[in-house]
């Protein structure tokens, strides 16, 4: 899933004010999964505003709403008589989603209440982290099934560097070296042998390197 | 109105569907915990009119089924029912009856618990009821067969005359049969009868001896003439032939009545002895002493008299008809008893001969046959039977039960509608908790009884239990584990997050590999964990349900009387405090507007922005001590939620100091030192503006 | 001669060899940068310039490197694939050959988040084993990365590090063969403390023949107090500073003389240890002591070749 948090609250009391009626609009798939944007973090964010804008004497109303994705444009379109009623929305999702918002409403303001941080898994409740970069062009069959450019702090297709101590990584000792895992992966896979070879340098356009990324399929495009 | 359809066990907690009359047992008991007494007692009294009699008597069945009983010991359900009924709140209910009668007669024979409550409820539907009873008072074997010391008479005589006060007639001394005639009734405008006549004819022992010697007696005349303080001749070493109620009851009235040793001779084992289980316990601690797997065999007698009982030991056979194991008589095991007296205490039947011609009897026992278990229609139009009569001898709450069936169908029957037919409820057998669910609850002990001393007991018939104080009477409801009142999925919301899965400090909801989410609504002890931190809100529950904690808020807040500072204060009912401690907080601090709930667990960021937009000045949180909470495994999450609040309100403007949460002391409800800090944490800012 | 460099000259011909480091300095001033290459110029057979070491910003490698050239030295050109990505790695590269830079030093760099621009975006296009394939195919083949023709030579001595320290242990062997396959002529390695496990690990280095590949400068890093030592052993990663050295240290009564000290046990030991071509001396900000180390080490004057 897409890993998202919300904004703190004084960058978006400060990107909100001034616009009377603010729609805080909530996304229930990742957003609600990460706890930043579903309604429940919807109802908890509208109420901070208004007790806010209660205490510095500021006037407005906040509406609240929450679709079940806002990186589709069909749920984003059931909103638009919610969107047309308002001056602002706060839209806590994914940039995806904030994006696709300001594409479906061009003449309204569109703000975004979250950071958008990684592609990842839970680890436990409360508890996320980065497992996939998007890349483009995946080479886990080559590292043990573990990603060494999202979870390297240096992408070394050829790791570890000369940092990696105790299994951690030289940035800081509460990080992973992804290279010791992959060591210690193939090395129950009996597969050692593979850290022999030189990893060639990698394509990156792929990446996004290559310019903003679309993908197409011929088959199922309308 | 009362409905008597059974209910269905997969939707209703066991204690409701074990009950004959479907209290709402969860409901009283949660009534119990919110310190709402009274609200409690209307509770029962809707169903119940004999409450005083079951808190104290019934043979509770909810008990045996109590979910609370697979973890450590079921709620003491009955005891909770006596404290809720025998308090000074108690008669405040005011049942609703209706100013015009419908004009019909109803004849009711027999003023046990099942006449009773038929009468009851046949009133509130507006008829005009007539008891007739043949013995001089009311209440049937309440009165005549249950001694004082287990039921005070002015118990029975007080529930009876609220009964009486919704204007039903009485006719005491009257023997339908003998002095009025059964087919009489109907000329005398009655349009429907209930049989409720009970069953109190003795059985024979049938052994040699029974008829020859002077001290042989049957329990319920026995009985009976203890019970109208007649003091009726007691031998000094008594035998007492059976192991129901009766015998037992029998064998403890006659310690307190100078008999010096009294053996209950029963024929099978202890585990199938049908008196309940307590009554046993207190016999026996008493003095009693109980032969079991005992059968008698002879009577023997001097000059007249019994002298001794010939008695043969059994061995346990193989289940009979009544899935008991029956026994089988050990040869050579004859032995002999030395006593004065024999009471015979096998079992009783109606005495039905004046029905006889009328009503269809069963074969031996001769009792009246109905046609439905629920409607109790007998063979003649007009006529319902019930209680002890039909059933033979049973217990309260069975008759009250048969009473108010009596009573939907009378009422149906009057109003010239058909009677419904009733299946008998599917006996579901439901799953055991299992093991890891039974070791994660935590245990709470359930609240001892408080008794007489023994000896002091046998002085005389004064009541041997007294009633629960109301701290053990909270404490006690407190340990209810909220069956069928916890988590519910909706499905069209859940995104399959797992949260749930993983915040259930008792691994209730579980998922399948499409994401489907599943809580077993018995299981789930709804605790409200999930309910909060499911992202999408799909999660309700029926305790302390999310809006209705929000309505609260809006309420007390609406309700307030301007008093400043305006605190809202969330209080976990879970604490040592009484209904007292609560009224002298209102009086105290008329600025702290209590929100009582089941555990600060329920209390989410937004309930206290909730309080603040509505304009609160200040929330307390107070919890329950540790000792006391029934998920401390949550009480962490719990405060890492409430530093979450106190970040984001300092964000937004309000100092965060104007929340606060700490835990309820030992006693009572409030640490007075914190709340007045927290008052003046609130005016101090003001004060310095204004200087 | 792949690149002709004094110090390919040197190794080839069987000579241990001693090279220092140079940190250019947080400004403009060439001045610096001179005043380490005088110090040093006698005792040394090759000075490193670092490249924005420990990811702090600091006048450019290449320009340091000119610097010293300048003044008759021969510097190692060190790089690092953190602030550049291909295309400014190979051209850097190409225009160290034209300035008559003929040796470089391939690394991966420390992170940027410890240095004095935290917030920055590492490039680490490639990695250094990549880079060290890379300059090679230059050199040997005349190629940029992507195939197409370069005009003119690109004569490197092409040098990576080894950090025989960091975990995991096994591995580091095996990293150091990827490295010489990738075309490493010689290797610098971390600062040496721990012994034992340096002696452990030349063996597996010769038991792979890895020491006739390639030619191995043992790194040493004199330590000036006992506060360099504890935060050696404590706070950077990849190196093994034991505790019996942070005692020496603390227990000294001239710290200095103390780090000198161990600083020669150091290098007799090495002296022993087969596969052990030199030596590559920091002493970051102690410039001033490598001469006399090298001095009392027996290892002035340093030969001509
Ligand atoms: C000693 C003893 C102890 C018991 N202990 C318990 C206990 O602890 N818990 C429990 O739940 N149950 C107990 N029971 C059982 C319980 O009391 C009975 O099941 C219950 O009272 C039956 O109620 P009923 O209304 O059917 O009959 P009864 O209570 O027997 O009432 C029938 C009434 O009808 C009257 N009557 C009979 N014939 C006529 C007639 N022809 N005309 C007019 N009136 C007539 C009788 O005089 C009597 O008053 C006990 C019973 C006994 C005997
Ligand atoms: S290699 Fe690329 S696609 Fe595969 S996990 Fe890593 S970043 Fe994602
Ligand atoms: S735990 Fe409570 S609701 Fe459940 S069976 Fe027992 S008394 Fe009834
Ligand atoms: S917490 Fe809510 S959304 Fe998540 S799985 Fe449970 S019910 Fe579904
Ligand atoms: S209410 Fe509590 S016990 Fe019930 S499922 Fe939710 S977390 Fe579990």
């Amino acid at each position: 899933m897409i890993t998202l948090e919300q904004k703190n609250f004084e960058e978006i009391e400060k990107m909100t004010k001034g616009y009377n009626r603010l729609l805080v609009l909530g996304c229930e798939t990742c957003a609600a999964m990460s706890f930043a944007g579903g309604q429940r973090q919807v109802a908890e964010l509208a109420s901070a505003i208004r007790v806010a804008r209660k205490t510095s004497g500021e006037q407005g109303e906040v509406l609240e709403e929450a679709i079940a994705r806002q990186c589709e444009p069909e749920f984003v379109d059931l909103i638009k008589d919610d969107v047309a009623g308002c001056d602002a929305v706060l839209s806590l999702a994914c940039g995806a989603g904030v994006q696709l918002l300001a594409e479906r409403f061009p003449d309204k303001v569109i703000l975004p209440g979250c950071n958008t941080l990684f592609l990842g898994v839970t680890e436990e409740l409360g508890v996320w982290s980065e497992r996939c970069a998007g890349c483009g062009n995946c080479i886990l069959d080559k590292t043990a099934g573990l990603c060494p450019i999202a979870r390297c702090a240096k992408q070394l297709l050829n790791g570890p560097c000369g940092g990696s101590m105790n299994g951690k990584c030289e940035i800081s000792k509460d990080v992973d070296c992804v290279w010791q895992l992959i060591i210690d992966r193939l090395d129950r896979l009996n597969r050692l042998e593979m850290l022999e070879e030189i990893f060639p340098v990698k394509d990156w356009s792929p990446a996004g390197h290559g310019g903003p990324r679309k993908m197409i399929r011929e088959d199922l495009k309308l | 109105m009362y409905d008597n359809n059974p209910v269905n066990a997969m939707e209703h907690p066991p204690c409701r569907v074990a009950c004959p009359i479907l209290t709402d047992v969860r409901e009283y008991v949660q009534l119990i915990a919110e310190r709402t007494f009274k609200e409690a007692y209307a509770s029962i009294r809707k169903l119940n009119p004999l409450p005083r009699v079951c808190g104290r008597i019934c043979t509770h069945p909810c008990e045996t089924a109590c979910k609370r009983g697979q973890v450590d010991e079921p709620i003491a359900i009955a005891a909770l029912k006596r404290f809720a009924s025998d308090g000074p709140w108690k008669g405040r209910y005011e049942a609703d009856v209706p100013d015009k009668s419908t004009g019909h007669k109803v004849a009711v024979v027999g003023s046990g618990p099942a006449g009773l409550a038929a009468a009851h409820d046949l009133a509130i539907l507006g008829h005009r009821i007539t008891i007739f009873e043949a013995l001089p008072v009311l209440g049937g074997m309440l009165r005549m067969g249950v001694p004082a010391y287990r039921l005070p008479k002015d118990v029975v005589d007080e529930e009876i005359q609220a009964i009486l006060d919704l204007g039903v007639e009485v006719k005491t001394g009257v023997r339908i049969g003998e002095e009025i005639n059964f087919t009489d009734l109907s000329e005398q405008g009655y349009k429907a009868v209930f049989v409720a006549i009970g069953a109190h004819k003795d059985q024979k022992l049938g052994i040699a001896g029974e008829n020859e010697f002077e001290g042989v007696v049957s329990a319920v005349s026995f009985l009976r003439a203890v019970n109208q303080g007649q003091n009726p001749k007691t031998g000094k070493k008594v035998a007492v032939i059976g192991g129901g109620n009766t015998a037992v009851d029998s064998a403890r009235c006659l310690l307190r009545m100078g008999a010096e040793t009294v053996h209950i001779v029963y024929r099978r084992s202890g585990d199938e002895m049908p008196a309940a289980k307590e009554e046993i316990e207190e016999a026996v601690h008493e003095g009693v002493q109980i032969a079991y797997l005992t059968s008698p065999l002879e009577i023997l007698g001097q000059n007249g008299k019994v002298s001794a009982l010939k008695l043969m030991k059994n061995e346990l056979g193989e289940p009979d008809a009544s899935g008991r194991r029956s026994p089988k008589p050990v040869p050579g095991s004859e032995f002999t008893l030395d006593v004065d007296m024999v009471i015979a205490a096998i079992g009783q039947a109606p005495d039905s001969s004046f029905v006889a011609d009328k009503l269809e009897l069963t074969e031996r026992k001769k009792r009246i046959i109905v046609k439905g278990p629920y409607t109790l229609v007998t063979t003649q139009p007009g006529v319902f039977a019930g209680g002890d009569a039909v059933t033979g001898p049973a217990t309260v709450v069975e008759a009250i039960s048969a009473g108010k069936r009596a009573a939907i169908s009378i009422d149906l029957y009057l109003r010239g509608e058909p009677l419904p037919t009733i299946e008998p409820a599917e006996e579901v057998k439901r799953e055991k908790l299992s093991p890891a669910l039974v070791e994660k609850t935590r245990n709470f002990a359930r609240c001892g009884k408080i008794s007489l001393p023994a000896e002091d007991r046998l002085k005389g018939f004064d009541e041997v239990d007294a009633v629960l104080s109301e701290d053990l009477a909270t404490k006690e409801a407190l340990r209810c584990l909220h069956c069928f009142l916890g988590a519910r999925i909706d499905k069209e919301k859940c995104i399959s997050c797992l949260t749930c899965v993983r915040v259930c400090p008792l691994g209730i909801p579980t998922t399948n590999k499409m994401g489907e989410i599943t809580i077993d609504p018995f299981a789930c002890q709804a605790c409200g964990m999930c309910v909060l931190e499911c992202p999408v809100w799909a999660i309700d529950i029926s305790l302390n349900f999310r809006s209705k904690i929000a309505l609260e808020i809006e309420q007390v807040i609406s309700r307030s009387q301007q008093a400043e500072p305006m605190i809202v204060g969330f209080f976990d009912l879970h604490g040592n405090f009484r209904s007292t401690d609560v009224k002298s907080l209102r009086q105290d601090y008329p600025n702290i507007l209590p929100v009582m709930v089941f555990g600060l667990r329920r209390i989410d960021t937004c309930d206290i922005l909730k309080a603040f937009e509505s304009g609160a000045d200040g929330v307390v949180l107070a919890g329950c001590p540790p000792d006391t909470d029934p998920f401390p495994e949550t009480a962490d999450r719990v405060k890492r939620r409430i530093a979450h609040a106190r970040t984001l309100l300092d964000a937004l403007g309000i100092d965060g100091a104007r929340l606060e949460v700490c835990d309820m002391p030992e006693k009572g409800i409030v640490d007075k030192e914190l709340i007045d800090g927290l008052i003046q944490r609130i005016k101090e800012p003001v004060q310095a503006s204004s200087e | 001669m792949k690149s002709g460099s004094n110090l390919e000259r040197l190794l080839e011909s069987g000579q241990f060899a001693v090279t220092a480091e140079a940190g250019p300095p947080k400004g403009s001033s060439p001045k610096v940068v001179q005043r380490k290459g005088e110090l040093l110029k006698l005792c040394c057979d090759a000075l490193n310039v670092t490249d924005n070491q420990t990811a702090i910003v600091r006048m450019s490698s290449l320009s340091g490197c000119v610097l010293l050239k300048e003044m008759g030295m021969e510097p190692v050109l060190q790089m690092v694939v953190r602030d550049r990505n291909r295309l400014a790695l190979q051209s850097d590269i190409l225009g160290a050959a034209a300035l008559g830079i003929r040796n470089v030093l391939c690394l991966s760099g420390d992170h940027q988040k410890f240095g004095n621009h935290p917030t920055a975006k590492g490039v680490y296009d490639i990695d250094s084993i990549q880079f060290i394939q890379m300059v090679k195919t230059m050199r040997d083949e005349h190629k940029f990365l992507n195939g197409e023709e370069i005009s003119g030579d690109v004569p490197f001595f092409i040098g990576a590090a080894a950090n025989p320290f960091a975990d995991p242990f096994e591995f580091r062997v095996t990293r150091l063969a990827k490295k010489a396959n990738a075309g490493a002529d010689f290797i610098q390695t971390q600062g040496i403390f721990d012994m034992p496990k340096f002696i452990e690990w030349m063996k597996m280095v010769r038991d792979r023949g890895l020491d006739e590949k390639t030619h191995i400068l043992a790194g040493l890093i004199p330590i000036k107090s006992v506060g360099m030592a504890r935060y050696m052993r404590n706070n950077v990663s990849g190196l093994s500073v034991p505790k019996e050295i942070v005692d020496r240290m603390a227990d000294a009564k001239e710290p200095k003389e103390e780090g000198v000290k161990i600083c020669l046990e150091t290098i007799e030991q090495l002296k022993e240890v087969d596969g052990i071509h030199g030596i590559h001396i920091m002493a970051v900000a102690w410039e001033d002591i490598v001469s006399r180390i090298v001095e009392e080490a027996g290892l002035m004057p340093r030969p001509v070749v």
